[in-house]
């Protein structure tokens, strides 16, 4: 039987111990949950990176990535982000930030991801006869006029007449 | 004040006609002497400060030192004195398109198949295959049926048969085929040889830290052990002439190494072809791989991993070859900026007992360090077979299915010589 405990996610003290002749061990739904990030320095086109929990190991993740996503999986390299505990809130005591584990997983047969661009850039410009648009000009116009006049070249008007 | 200063007229128009009797006066001197010493020493930038400049003549005065050092092995001693961390380069690894990731380190094109040569039948070798193959099929049976033997460490199986295979094998065909190539008589076979070599591709900035911003080069080094070696003591011919151009292209990866994934580590730079440079045997004729069980094939099918047999074996082919290739360059006292005038061919063989597979290398450039790659269009040039089997099975004390392809190949590249007149071994 699985015990599962507060934080409720299966690790290897709650999995039955297993003894010779035993059948393989079968697990129908899990309790991890994988994140798919945007990789912070620049990856190959075959690699996707995750944020998985501390109990997952690589075989979990392949196993997972098969099993639930028919994903193919070449190869798993996992690595343990261990977070600062120096910030201190207003009371002056050590704040620690979460440790989390990554897996960089590279895919099979040829596969490549790109992590998508989920906040593509607005056209900033406004609609003509807006009233964003009035007042965008208004400031420019403030702006212009507070310029010194181009025809003196940037000297200041510490000199001249 | 302006007015107080200006000088006279006159004294200005004597100055004119001063310096135009001095011109006059300097062309005759010119007329005399066509080329007159420098009166004053060239203007050069500092050598110590902390400018790009001064960087720049310090490592032009270093180039000069390498240049003027006689012989391969100060050469190497000057550019390998000094220890950085560096990429170490596994021929043998589990990456994933480790081939097209090491084609880019060592500017390589990879061209499938063998060239004409080597692949086209020799004349005189049609009459001695039979004996040949009865050679092989003997060891292959002594170690597969003959000889009995304990139970194998686990993963280190095919270890045990094919390691003696080779080591009985490559000194019977030579023996076998000594009348019909003399460079065999004169060569050496190195067992477990080391080969090295050290060198600098690309460029990185440094992200963080004290050194936060500068530029440093990407520094590479491969240790690999084949099991068995061929050196000789006259080159192999050229495949391809230096200067030409192949369709295939070299790979270029922007992305940085340790992505792979490739590690750095911080040891002596070697560069080592199997002996020390005085001996004779200084350049390079076959090597002998084993597949090691990195390169296990059931283990890969079973992973569903199939295209990355092949992939392994040519990474194989080209980081061993590279090495012994560039290797052999630098002990005749190449470098990245004085590069190669003539090719170094080298050949390799790799096998895990039952596949066969051939490659043959051509280096035309060593330049692969940043500076000298600019005006540099050579490529070095990679050829290789995809693996074949050599027998189907072993039934008692018979092979079944020997394929004759792969001895035929076998033969030729161990015949592989310089057909030239000059050579003084006939």
């Amino acid at each position: 039987m699985l015990h599962l405990e507060h934080n409720k996610s299966v690790n290897i003290h709650s999995y039955p111990l297993y003894q010779l002749g035993n059948p393989q061990l079968r697990i129908f739904r899990t309790n991890f949950f994988m994140t798919l990030v945007r990789p912070g320095r620049e990856q190959p086109e075959n690699t996707v990176q995750f944020r998985i929990p501390m109990e997952m190991t690589k075989f979990d993740v392949k196993n997972y990535l098969q099993s639930i996503y028919s994903v193919p999986v070449a190869a798993v390299r996992t690595r343990i982000q261990y977070c600062t505990n120096k910030k201190r809130n207003h009371k002056n005591q050590r704040v620690k930030r979460p440790d989390y584990k990554a897996a960089y997983v590279q895919l099979a047969q040829g596969q490549t991801f790109t992590f998508p661009d989920i906040f593509p850039q607005k056209d900033q410009t406004p609609e003509p006869g807006s009233v964003e648009e009035i007042q965008n000009k208004f400031l420019e116009d403030e702006k212009q006029k507070q310029k010194a006049d181009p025809r003196r070249g940037g000297v200041t008007d510490w000199f001249g007449l | 004040m302006a007015a107080r200063s200006r000088w006279p007229l006159m004294r200005a128009v004597d100055l004119n006609a001063g310096s135009r009797r001095l011109g006059a006066g300097l062309g005759t001197e010119q007329a005399a002497t066509p080329t007159p010493t420098p009166r004053y020493p060239p203007v050069l930038p500092s050598r110590s400060a902390k400018s790009k400049s001064a960087q720049g003549r310090r490592v032009e005065e270093f180039f000069q030192q390498v240049h003027g050092a006689p012989g391969g092995a100060e050469k190497i001693r000057l550019l390998t004195r000094i220890q950085r961390p560096k990429y170490v380069v596994y021929p043998q690894t589990l990456s994933i398109e480790a081939d097209r990731w090491y084609q880019s380190f060592t500017k390589t094109a990879f061209v499938p198949g063998l060239p004409g040569r080597l692949a086209s039948a020799a004349p005189g070798a049609a009459l001695e295959l039979g004996q040949l193959r009865s050679l092989l099929c003997e060891a292959l049976l002594q170690e597969n049926f003959y000889v009995k033997r304990r139970r194998p460490f686990l993963y280190r199986e095919r270890e045990q048969t094919v390691l003696p295979l080779l080591g009985n094998l490559v000194p019977r065909l030579i023996s076998a085929l000594v009348e019909e190539n003399p460079l065999l008589g004169a060569s050496s076979l190195d067992y477990e040889p080391e080969v090295n070599f050290y060198w600098l591709r690309g460029e990185r900035t440094v992200p963080r830290g004290h050194r936060k911003g500068h530029v440093d080069p990407i520094r590479f080094q491969i240790d690999d052990k084949p099991y068995c070696q061929i050196r000789v003591p006259e080159q192999l011919p050229e495949l391809v002439p230096l200067e030409h151009s192949i369709p295939e292209d070299v790979p270029v990866i922007q992305i940085e190494p340790s992505r792979l994934p490739l590690f750095q580590r911080q040891y002596d730079n070697n560069i080592f072809i199997g002996s020390k440079i005085a001996d004779s045997s200084c350049y390079g004729h076959t090597q002998f791989h084993f597949a090691s069980d990195k390169l296990r094939r059931e283990k890969l099918i079973k992973d569903n991993l199939t295209d990355q047999i092949e992939v392994r074996l040519r990474a194989n082919g080209i980081a061993s070859l590279f090495a012994w290739t560039g290797a052999q360059a630098m002990y005749q006292g190449f470098w990245s900026e004085a590069d190669v005038t003539r090719p170094f061919v080298s050949q390799a063989v790799i096998t895990d007992g039952i596949y066969f597979s051939f490659f043959c290398y051509q280096l035309n450039t060593l330049a692969l360090s940043s500076g000298a790659d600019q005006q540099n269009h050579r490529k070095n040039i990679c050829w290789g077979t995809e693996s074949m089997r050599l027998y189907e099975d072993i039934e008692g004390d018979h092979v079944r299915g020997f394929n004759d392809e792969v001895l035929s190949l076998l033969v030729h590249f161990l015949l592989n010589r310089a057909e030239s007149k000059k050579s003084s071994i006939s």
